[in-house]
């Protein structure tokens, strides 16, 4: 079953802004996230899909069931970007008033099992110790760690996170990330909006990219990030930092990698010391193990081998200059 | 809907600006009832006689519970002028309004939150008054009489909190506080203009302007029937309270209009559950 399945969703504001025609599936158990640039409409699709706003037309359903239903809703957590819990209120108090919210009665508010279920998400998001202190002495990131905590409390199928960690240190978001990968693992859906790329890098099976309120591409992140490099040829970047290298080491490693591959190595960069950057386009990691094979049996020592660093932030931009290209033209 | 009237309470009671109202009004009812002593007791050199006593009574109790009105009037306007608009912006209804509870509920949940806690500060002010002038000056009161005026007290304000929260769905917070005070201080200025103007001859236009500001809000007609029934309606208010100037009740709001009063709260209310279902937040 698709999570979150839209059909020419749209929403503007009196024509303008917002997000227009865009059709997406999250299937279940997946990370997805969404990118895009400031203005691109993806809090506007966001919050149509927790019912904050009605579209202006098209189709959406959460969890099989249509937008704003009760049903979905309860099984739905969310946390909102710019938001604020009650000052005057303990972590405790609020997770309880959202209990109720979620439809809990009172007495099972304030049930034993409930009580530790508090305790559990307070415990999960680190807030154990400020537990009784109010909210009003809060640090923003204190307050995004109890919105996260508000938004797993009652156990959802699919959670929505705009912008989860955009006011926590390293350390934060490092606990974040493992968090939410647990939260995989254990088949929730989790929809990320964000502007941390590391994070969509490390956490998302697949992503979705907005501009101007349209879907520019969605898919799995490597394919995206692969079209992307490739001019939608597919395969993934990899670097290899070599020793060793002579001036025609480069003629024996094409000759030796095979037909397939020699087309795609080439040389960045290479110094007099015998040191040298070589990239490849692979078709996944056994391609890339192979080469890795090829320069060892060629005398050449491999110091570093990996995926291309910053390919997501590479893609992001190209994607949004080929957009703003596109405008300008 | 319970748990918005114990998070309202919470709200109101670990909020300093609370503290500090309670106390206000604390030195508000100490002084009156120090001024009603003063007036209505012995007094040293003249000795006043029963009917004088009877009519300082009657003043004092009016000028409580207009002062009283006020307040009530006020609490209303800053708890409330910011419920949906302000929460919105602040980011505090985002998380609430995601949640599997239908808006229309959730409206009506914080209507009924402010509505007790704004009917007990009502009816802490209306005891305290009524009380002291009864307790000073012996003002022959009926039980019956009292409730009524008591029921009708305490639903003034529920009417300002009808359209407050109506105008929070439309107006950003300052805005709407000052709409809505605007409003309260017509109806409550075309009351006073009725009051002044009940010494000459009265001029038609004077009561099409009461009832129209009457209708847009009912607030100051339904305090002015309040104070109709506890002074005994016909039997006391022509007696002592038709010659005190802006506050004399010059008209009395029939039953009819008191009926009208309810269907404007009802639809109000119906209004503001149907705009805040349909807002985008």
């Amino acid at each position: 079953m698709m999570m979150i399945d839209t059909e020419q969703l749209t929403k503007t504001y009196n024509g303008r802004g917002g997000c227009r025609g865009i059709t997406l599936q999250v299937p279940q158990g997946c990370i997805f996230g969404l990118l895009g640039p400031n203005g691109a409409g993806k809090s506007t699709f966001v919050k149509m899909l927790a019912g904050l706003h009605r579209p202006d037309s098209g189709r959406a359903a959460v969890l099989g069931l249509p937008l704003g239903r009760a049903e979905a809703r309860r099984k739905l957590g969310y946390l909102p970007e710019l938001f604020r819990f009650q000052d005057w209120l303990t972590p405790k108090e609020v997770l309880r008033f959202h209990g109720r919210l979620g439809g809990l009665s009172s007495r099972d508010a304030r049930s034993p099992a409930f009580r530790s279920r508090i305790r559990e998400v307070l415990e999960l998001v680190g807030l154990s110790e400020a537990a009784d202190r109010r909210v009003g002495g809060f640090s923003k990131g204190m307050q995004q760690r109890l919105g996260l905590a508000a938004a797993l409390l009652l156990e959802p199928e699919l959670v929505i996170l705009d912008e989860p960690a955009s006011a926590l240190d390293p350390v934060g978001r490092y606990e974040i990330r493992s968090l939410l990968k647990k939260l995989r693992n254990n088949g929730v859906t989790v929809f990320l909006n964000t502007h941390l790329l590391e994070d969509v890098e490390e956490l998302c099976d697949e992503a979705a990219f907005l501009y101007g309120g349209e879907l520019l591409a969605a898919g799995p992140l490597h394919k995206l990030i692969g079209s992307a490099q490739d001019g939608g040829g597919g395969g993934m970047g990899w670097r290899f930092r070599l020793g060793g290298w002579l001036p025609e080491s480069l003629a024996e490693v094409r000759d030796a990698a095979g037909d397939e591959l020699s087309s795609a190595l080439s040389l960045v960069e290479s110094d007099p010391n015998g040191n040298a950057l070589l990239s490849a386009r692979v078709a996944d990691r056994e391609q890339a193990g192979y080469l890795v094979s090829v320069f060892v049996r060629s005398g050449l020592t491999l110091y570093e081998a990996g995926p291309e660093t910053n390919s997501l932030e590479d893609w992001f931009i190209r994607m949004a200059q080929s957009r703003q290209g596109g405008a300008s033209q | 809907m319970t748990m918005y009237m114990t998070a309202t309470l919470k709200e109101l009671t670990r909020k300093r600006v609370f503290l500090v109202t309670l106390i206000l009004t604390l030195i508000f009812i100490v002084l009156f009832a120090f001024g009603v002593r003063e007036l209505t007791g012995p007094s040293g050199l003249t000795p006043i006689s029963s009917a004088e006593r009877l009519l300082n009574s009657m003043v004092m109790l009016v000028l409580g519970l207009f002062f009283s009105q006020f307040l009530a009037a006020f609490f209303v306007l800053f708890t409330t002028m910011g419920t949906v608009t302000g929460e919105q912006e602040s980011g505090l209804l985002l998380a609430v309004a995601a949640r599997p509870i239908p808006r229309w509920k959730l409206y009506l949940a914080k209507w009924l939150g402010h509505a007790v806690w704004i009917a007990a500060y009502s009816a802490i002010l209306f005891v305290a008054v009524v009380w002291t002038v009864r307790s000073q000056t012996g003002v022959p009161l009926l039980m019956d009489e009292v409730l009524r005026s008591f029921g009708l007290f305490l639903w003034m304000p529920l009417l300002l909190l009808s359209l407050t929260m109506l105008g929070s769905v439309y107006l950003p917070m300052l805005g709407n506080g000052i709409c809505s005070a605007l409003l309260y201080g017509f109806a409550l200025f075309s009351g006073l203009i009725e009051g002044v103007a009940s010494y000459g001859d009265s001029h038609p236009a004077v009561g099409k302007f009461v009832l129209l500001t009457g209708l847009i809000l009912p607030t100051d007609s339904v305090y002015r029937r309040s104070l109709y029934e506890l002074v005994g309606g016909g039997d006391w208010a022509g007696l002592a309270i038709s010659d005190m100037g802006p506050f004399s009740i010059a008209s009395v709001p029939s039953n009819a209009f008191l009926l009208y009063s309810v269907l404007y709260a009802a639809v109000l209310l119906l209004l503001g559950c149907r705009a805040f279902s349909r807002k985008d937040l």
